[in-house]
């Protein structure tokens, strides 16, 4: 059953017992109290019957010594002529009416219990109406008289039934109109509960990006935020699996590219030379594509290597000057094509100065890929308080801002074709990063596409150890 | 003459194939540019174009939706070996793929079995006064046909079509056998052998030593 319906119907059950319990016990004691006030005037009737009979009994004269039935029977009648809806009996020792109101309608069985000590009363129903019948034994002059008064409550009783009549017609409309209520309060409590399981399922179904609505401020308002919550960080882990699932099939896909591509080339060609005659010419062609596929085979396993080794290596801890790398520099690149611009401070910098070469080796030869010949690139140092920053700057090609976080993935090469026409596998910047990564530092890539690139990464310089072990490093 | 047009954007593998196939007798034109391969298309009329999957300008994929409606026989060379990549290339309309490394003469045995499927080369080849029907998996000398088995006709195939290149005994066997080269087997020797006899090749169908055989045709 759902949690609706078992809220509304323990709610309905509840107040329907309580309505009823409480009614009942109103009206009966409502009933009661009117009941036991008749039975009071009853007797106290009873008294002033008897009371006044005794008062004419004394009154007849004196020369009867001896009560005759006659007499009873005549005062009696003048008794009965004083009350409506009051009924009196006379009876005799041998307890045989003497006189009866016209329409009393009991039997004098109660007489059995009556004594003179003490007026009795029973509830009688006779022809369907109800009556409280009194009885007293009571002396007068010489004889032994039964009293007997019967007083007409039916109204009470009416009054009772017309009271549970209206009553359960209140509470009928009572409960229907609270069944509503309740109804509609019940699917309004639960609405966030419905709302929630909705989310999960469809969670379930793979949408991860589906959120619950938040409805209220309480608990299941609390529930449904932390469900939101827990939803949005598995939907993160989520995607973090399939992310870095992609990233490895793409990089497993890129590995045996480029595996391939110098395997072909040359089991290709030394397959011709084995089993072909071939001339001079194409010999010479075949095995220098064989040597060059060979060494590009080997730059991509060094290359590798390096980035697993740098993966597993402490942080280097060496001091050396700017312009050891600058002059580093200045040898490798000096190059015709290539139009160098140094530009330093002289400063100790602190880390692998052999990684900060092939790392700057490494962001020069991207520029020069990305540049016409003769393009201007720049390469600078500078002090910035404890950083001494790097810059290698170009006017090449630049990159497309979608691909900006994803030219530091292994084989990732901006040119779709993977493209050997200007070498490399695509290692280079992994392997940048990577030394960056040692170095407790990031490469801070600026590009736009037809001004050029500047990647720029600090180092520390260790200024507050430079007095103390500085002056032998150098040089 | 066959023409066959080769866009592949790595060079070494470019010239391989152009060499190969030039040899082979075909008449090749290369590329190794997308956009510059659509334009030969456009303007050329080729038999069969050998497309790699990943080039600059147009990749090969869309190149293949411009080349379909031209009706021209395709060969998707891939480096991926994934059967998602490879049913994609033949879902677009390619006749055939082949995934690097390749050995040349699975190359030359594709080539030639699209050509032949496409009708565009006759699917009889005559050779030393033997004529093959490839289609009809018979051999014929002077009209009269030879009694050959499945395996040496397999190997005259392969004989044909790579004229004047040694055949190493595994590559033999691999491709007739269809089976790993054990090493020392001398089935290769003893069905070449058997072959030479019904042909009467004893003298075009050189043994090359310590590798293997060898169909030998003045060119």
């Amino acid at each position: 059953m759902k949690f609706s319906w078992k809220l509304f119907m323990w709610t309905i059950s509840i107040v329907a017992v309580t309505l009823a319990f409480g009614g009942y016990y109103l009206v009966s004691s409502f009933f009661q109290s009117v009941l036991s006030r008749e039975t009071k005037q009853a007797l106290d009737e009873s008294v002033i019957i008897c009371f006044a009979f005794e008062t004419s009994a004394l009154n007849i004269p004196s020369k009867y010594e001896h009560l005759q039935d006659r007499t009873v029977t005549q005062i009696g009648a003048t008794l009965d002529s004083g009350g409506q809806n009051r009924y009196i009996r006379i009876s005799g020792e041998d307890t045989a009416a003497l006189y009866e109101s016209n329409g009393f309608s009991s039997d004098n069985s109660i007489l059995n219990d009556a004594s003179d000590s003490e007026r009795i009363y029973k509830i009688t129903l006779a022809d369907g109406r109800y009556y409280i019948q009194t009885a007293v034994k009571v002396n007068v002059v010489d004889r032994e008289l039964y009293f007997e008064t019967l007083r007409d409550i039916t109204g009470v009783f009416e009054e009772r039934e017309a009271s549970f009549s209206v009553y359960t017609r209140i509470c009928i409309a009572v409960l229907l109109c609270e069944g509503v209520i309740i109804f509609l309060l019940s699917r309004w409590l639960t609405r966030p509960v419905n709302l929630l399981s909705a989310a999960t399922r469809n969670m379930t179904r793979g949408n991860y990006a589906y959120r619950a609505r938040k409805i209220s401020n309480d608990e299941l308002g609390g529930l449904t935020e932390d469900f939101n919550e827990m939803a949005a960080s598995l939907e993160k882990n989520v995607e973090q699996l399939q992310e870095a699932a992609r990233s490895q099939e793409e990089f497993i896909g890129a590995l045996t590219h480029e595996l391939k591509t110098p395997l072909t080339a040359i089991i290709g060609y030394a397959d011709m030379l084995r089993s072909q005659k071939m001339d001079a010419k194409k010999q010479i062609l075949s095995a220098n594509y064989i040597y060059q596929e060979g060494r590009r085979l080997e730059k991509l396993s060094f290359d590798l290597l390096d980035i697993l080794v740098l993966k597993r290596t402490d942080k280097p801890m060496t001091q050396f000057s700017a312009s050891s790398i600058f002059e580093y520099i200045e040898d490798t690149f000096s190059k015709p094509h290539i139009n160098l611009l140094l530009q330093y401070d002289e400063s100790w910098i602190m880390g692998d100065p052999s990684l900060i070469k092939t790392l700057l080796a490494n962001l020069i030869d991207n520029s020069d890929k990305a540049s016409e010949p003769s393009d201007e690139i720049e390469v600078t140092g500078k002090i910035n308080g404890c950083t001494y920053i790097f810059t290698v700057r170009d006017h090449g090609c630049g990159i497309l801002p979608e691909n900006l976080d994803k030219i530091t993935q292994a084989f990732y090469m901006t040119d779709e074709s993977r493209s050997r026409s200007r070498h490399g596998a695509g290692l280079g910047l992994t392997l940048c990063a990577e030394i960056a990564r040692l170095h407790d530092t990031v490469l801070n890539i600026e590009s736009a596409v037809g001004l050029g690139t500047s990647v720029s990464f600090g180092l520390d310089t260790g200024a507050r150890n430079t007095e103390t072990e500085g002056g032998d490093s150098i040089e | 003459m066959i023409r066959i047009l080769i866009v592949e954007d790595e060079k070494p593998i470019r010239d391989l194939i152009d060499i190969q196939l030039s040899t082979a007798g075909y008449s090749c034109t290369a590329t190794g540019d997308g956009t510059e391969a659509a334009d030969l298309i456009e303007r050329g009329n080729f038999d069969l174009i050998l497309l790699d999957v990943m080039l600059p300008g147009v990749n090969g994929y869309e190149l293949m939706e411009y080349i379909r409606p031209t009706g021209v026989p395709v060969i998707f060379i891939t480096a991926k070996h994934e059967v998602r990549d490879r049913v994609k290339g033949l879902r677009l309309g390619a006749d055939d793929y082949i995934v690097k490394p390749f050995d040349i003469v699975e190359l030359l045995a594709r080539v030639e079995t699209i050509l032949r499927r496409c009708r565009k080369t006759d699917s009889r080849a005559e050779v030393e006064g033997v004529t093959i029907d490839f289609d009809a998996h018979a051999a014929y000398k002077k009209g009269k046909q030879l009694d050959l088995t499945t395996k040496e006709f397999g190997l005259l195939s392969l004989f044909v079509r790579n004229k004047n290149i040694a055949l190493y005994r595994e590559t033999l066997y691999e491709r007739v056998w269809e089976n790993e080269y054990a090493g020392d087997s001398r089935t290769v020797d003893l069905h070449v052998q058997r072959l030479r006899k019904k042909l009467g090749w004893e003298r075009c169908l050189v043994t090359v030593y310590k590798i293997g055989y060898r169909l030998e045709v003045p060119k």
